[in-house]
């Protein structure tokens, strides 16, 4: 039995040794992917009556983390009346993909939220509604009346099951939180 | 992956050869394993008093049912030899002591050692089992069995060991749970799952460890450094979680388990059967499992939404023993999917603050067993093949070779629900020789090399880059023991070499397409180093003896605390890693007083001091992160020297025969020297008394047997040793002291021939809203309020 015994359990060890100490995995890591990364907002603010259409927009293309995002803040005439419409993108994929559609679609469950600082001479309503008639906020009416400068919070909430006529900006989970520099002349 | 299957197959080859080559020579019948020519075992064995560990002169050993009777000699030994394989009942009697008595299947020359009670200690009916001695270590350990593990069915393995002094969990919610030491965890502790080092995603504090506690049959926790015997890591401690060996005598027997628990209305049905063939008394195996299902935790005012969890484990062992070698194999399969609580769904800090001036956690939730998103799926396997060979009459050659294999994915709430946003694999290969010399006078050891291969991969958002790590150790370990001392000495070296793969991180690489914006990074890392202990145990006398260790160990950085870079779900924090760490190491000092097996008053005090250089610890930044959704906490990677100083105090009382007082109390502090103040996330201090009324026989022909009621009230304070500027550390002040009452009881129910073994617990029984400071959800939730728990065990034998 010692025979067969000895050099079996000597394969054994061999082997095992073997097994681990010849593991090496060459496999290169796989390209991150962010399942719903937005990278964008974009404001589109088109006045009525006439005058240049304003482009504010908040860019991060690398995500959370890494190179600063770049910010442009937006110049608005005083006492205009501004049709906006606000977009989320991934622009980190080709072509951008535009995520405001998916937010349209469960808009029960999302609200864009708008807060001009004080001192900003800006007034913002919702002009759309979501399947429960409560707002969604993609687009917007805004009103500016004298010069002033300020900042304006744009908020994209996700408000699954807590969506309702009281719910507010500090109810859910955040999805988008920027502020853009505003300037009324 | 798939070429390790080849080299597994390769292994599992190698590993049938001595199987088939020894069943070739012993031939394919019983009859033949008992022949005349297999009768040279020799049964031998030292009987000592159980607290002098004086040996006993005279004692008799008696092989029952056979005409052999030895007497103990000079040196407290006792031998039978020539005895042919088979089963005999070993029975120890001396004057003033009780008897102990040890039935067997011996099929190799065996040392069955056997420590004696006095007499007059037997108060209580508890069971003495004539196992064979426990090496008492020189650090301070606890240990969970028999019916104190099975009143802990239905818990997690952290909830299970918080029984023992010095230890308490910290959480993520209901039902995520890890086990702390000492006020330390994750990475600072080793869980040893069935001999094989646990390796899986320790990291994260939301990662409970991924085995199922009914495979355990015995918990035993080493508390301090003990990296000597289980490798680099073990700074905190060492948790061991050992089924029961495979059985030993001819016989097939099976136990069915339930339980059922009312906070999340949890279901558990857990099954073992396992055999030793009379027909093929070297063959023994065993198979077990286990279903689990939870639904949303109940707090004294609300669900917890989303909370449910449900588990499918299995396990299954075979193992061929001879006289002079064996052979095992074991494979189990952990798998739970686990929902995260709904209202720890923050995104940014605005969010967290929100959540904390909530009185409730939003959204309100009802009762379900369903798991909505987002949830967790996470399947572990080991696979575990050992031989050993027995080298002379008293040592052992063991060969062990593991594979691991750990799956964690993390389904989020938004996007594409179909896939994981996050999935990690990482596998393990370990290796270890070890070689328990034989007895050298009064010398006992052991000497060791292992080896181990990890690689870790991932899928979807980036937390910790792919990695590999080579570890190599060598070990070795002594034991002398004469009269009233025991001394212990051990050392071990340990290499280890890392290389993590990622791509370059502050450029636009998310898009996958390599360039020079997207270079792949490969930066490697090696650390050694050597791990020590030294420890003694003196007696005093029959009932007091002192320990005391001093032990170092240390542990290399992790791959997520070296590199880690993104937002912690769920804590609103941004977690940089630190790429310059380096070793973390620890100085541990401990002394353990123990006075035991007296009539009414037994206890043990602990006093501990574990200095740790370069300790690894994550302060927050002054200035937050700013992504597109807004404000993160940023926290980064740092080291200090710092300080871990402890006490755990227990001690029982018998008032009188039936009832029995006891009391428990663990205190660390732990400091950041370099900074001169305390850290943060410590245990808070615990304090737990109880009262226990047990009555052996109750009911007309003694139905009910091994009966008791027990009450206990469990207090934890505030954590008031927490450094000045707390706020900028942490959301929130830790929470107000608690107090719990919990009752447990239980009874042997004799139904014919039929054992039933039943147990209740209830714990929160005054239902009580409170938060705990060790809880990551703290923030978001109260704790889970009443619970009641029946569980029911019912033994087979075939």
């Amino acid at each position: 039995m010692k025979l067969f015994l000895k050099p079996s359990l000597a394969i054994l060890f061999a082997a095992t040794v073997f097994t681990t100490s010849s593991c090496s995995n060459d496999e290169d890591p796989l390209p991150e992917n962010e399942e719903e990364l937005i990278t964008t907002l974009k404001l589109t603010m088109v006045p009525q009556g006439g005058g240049t259409t304003v482009t504010a927009s908040y860019r991060d293309l690398d995500g959370d983390g890494g190179a600063n995002p770049v910010i442009t803040g937006a110049q608005l005439a005083a006492n205009k009346t501004y049709e906006v419409t606000v977009q989320v993108l991934d622009e980190s994929k080709s072509p951008a993909e535009d995520i405001t559609a998916e937010v349209q679609e469960e808009g029960h469950e999302h609200q864009f939220f708008y807060v001009p600082s004080p001192g900003l001479n800006l007034t913002v309503t919702s002009t759309d509604k979501d399947s429960n008639n409560l707002p969604i906020g993609i687009t917007t009416r805004m009103m500016t009346t004298s010069s002033s400068t300020g900042t304006l919070q744009v908020v994209l909430k996700h408000q699954p099951g807590l969506k309702n006529a009281t719910s507010t900006i500090n109810t859910g989970e955040t999805d988008v939180e920027v502020t853009f520099p505003v300037q009324i002349q | 992956m798939r070429k390790y299957i080849n080299y597994l197959v390769l292994l599992l080859l190698c590993a049938c050869v001595p199987l088939a080559s020894a069943y070739a020579q012993s031939g394919p019948t019983a009859a033949e394993t008992v022949s005349e020519k297999d009768c040279g075992i020799t049964l031998s064995g030292t009987v000592t008093d159980h607290e002098r560990r004086s040996v006993l002169i005279g004692a008799t050993v008696v092989l029952e049912g056979t005409p052999h009777t030895s007497v103990t000699d000079a040196n407290g030994h006792y031998h039978f030899h020539d005895l042919c394989p088979g089963t005999y009942k070993l029975v120890v009697s001396y004057l003033g002591y009780t008897s102990e008595r040890l039935e067997k299947f011996f099929r190799a020359p065996e040392v069955v050692n056997f420590r004696l009670h006095p007499d007059a200690l037997l108060l209580r009916s508890v069971e003495v089992r004539a196992a064979r001695q426990r090496e008492q270590p020189t650090q301070a350990s606890s240990h969970l069995s028999g019916r104190e593990l099975a009143q802990t069915q239905g818990q997690s393995l952290a909830q299970a060991l918080e029984r023992m002094t010095g230890l308490s969990s910290i959480q993520t919610g209901p039902s995520i749970a890890k086990p702390v030491i000492h006020g330390m965890h994750s990475n600072r502790i080793l869980v040893m799952n069935n001999g094989v080092r646990h390796e899986a995603q320790q990291w994260g504090s939301e990662h409970a460890p991924e085995i199922d506690p009914f495979v355990a049959s015995e918990l035993t926790v080493v508390k301090g450094a003990a990296g000597v015997r289980y490798g680099a890591d073990a700074i905190g401690g060492v948790i061991l979680v050992e089924p029961k060996p495979l059985r030993d005598s001819a016989g097939t027997s099976a136990v069915l388990n339930l339980v059922g628990v009312s906070h999340n209305r949890q279901g558990v049905v857990s099954g073992m059967v396992e055999s030793n063939p009379a027909a093929v008394p070297s063959l023994s195996w065993r198979l077990q499992g286990t279903l689990k299902q939870a639904g949303n935790s109940k707090t004294p005012d609300y669900y917890l939404d989303n909370t449910g969890y449900r588990e499918q484990n299995f396990s299954a062992a075979a193992g061929w023993t001879r006289e002079k070698y064996g052979v095992d194999a074991y494979f189990s399969r952990f798998h739970t999917k686990l929902g995260v609580f709904s209202g720890s769904h923050v995104g940014n800090l605005t969010d967290i603050r929100n959540a904390l001036q909530r009185e409730r956690p939003e959204p309100e939730a009802d009762f379900t067993y369903a798991i909505g998103v987002p949830y967790q799926n996470v399947t572990h396997d080991l696979l575990k093949l050992h031989a050993f060979y027995r080298t002379g009459p008293s040592g052992k050659l063991h060969l062990t070779y593991a594979r691991q294999f750990n799956q964690r994915e993390e389904y989020d709430a938004h996007g594409d629900r179909s896939r994981p946003g996050l999935r990690f694999e990482i596998e393990t290969h370990h290796t270890e020789a070890l070689w328990e010399h034989p007895l050298i006078g009064n010398l006992k050891g052991s000497l060791g090399a292992s080896y181990q291969y990890q690689f870790n991969r991932f899928e979807g958002r980036f937390f910790v880059p792919f990695y590999e790590s080579h570890t190599g150790g060598l070990f070795w370990i002594e034991r002398w023991e004469k009269n009233q001392w025991h001394l212990e000495a051990g050392l071990r070296y340990d290499y280890r070499h890392l290389q993590a793969r990622m791509y370059r991180k502050d450029t636009p690489q998310r898009t996958g397409q390599a360039g020079p914006d997207n270079e792949l990074l490969t930066p490697t890392h090696t650390f050694q180093n050597l791990s020590g202990t030294l420890g003694a145990i003196y007696d005093f006398g029959p009932h007091l003896n002192l320990a005391f260790n001093a032990a170092t160990a240390w542990r290399s950085p992790t791959t997520s605390e070296l590199y880690s870079n993104g937002i912690h779900h769920g804590t609103g924090t941004y977690e940089y890693g630190n790429a310059n760490l380096g070793v973390e190491r620890a100085y541990n000092f401990m002394a353990t007083l123990a006075y035991v097996q007296n009539k009414r008053l037994n206890g043990e005090i602990s006093v501990y001091r574990n200095y740790i250089d370069n300790y690894i610890y994550q302060e927050p930044d002054t200035v937050p992160t700013l992504t597109i959704r807004g404000a993160f906490l940023t926290a980064r990677q740092k080291q200090a020297n710092a300080t871990f100083t402890g006490v755990d105090v227990s001690a029982s009382y018998q008032l009188t025969e039936h009832l029995a007082f006891a009391t428990k109390a663990s205190l660390v502090r732990a400091y950041n020297r370099s900074a001169d103040e305390y850290l943060i996330w410590i245990p808070t201090d615990r304090y737990e008394n109880s009262l226990r009324y047990t009555l052996d026989k109750l009911g007309a022909q003694g139905t009910f047997a091994q009966n008791f009621i027990q009450l206990s009230g469990l207090a934890v304070a505030r954590q008031r040793h927490i450094p000045d500027n707390y706020l900028a550390r942490d959301y929130a002040m830790p929470p107000a002291s608690y107090f719990l009452l919990n009752a447990e009881a239980g009874t042997t129910l004799q139904l014919g021939k039929q054992q039933v073994e039943i147990g209740l617990i209830g714990r929160n029984l005054l239902n009580k809203a409170y938060r705990d400071y060790l809880n990551r959800f703290r923030y978001y939730a109260d704790e889970v309020g009443r619970s009641i728990t029946l569980r029911v065990s019912i033994p087979l034998h075939f």
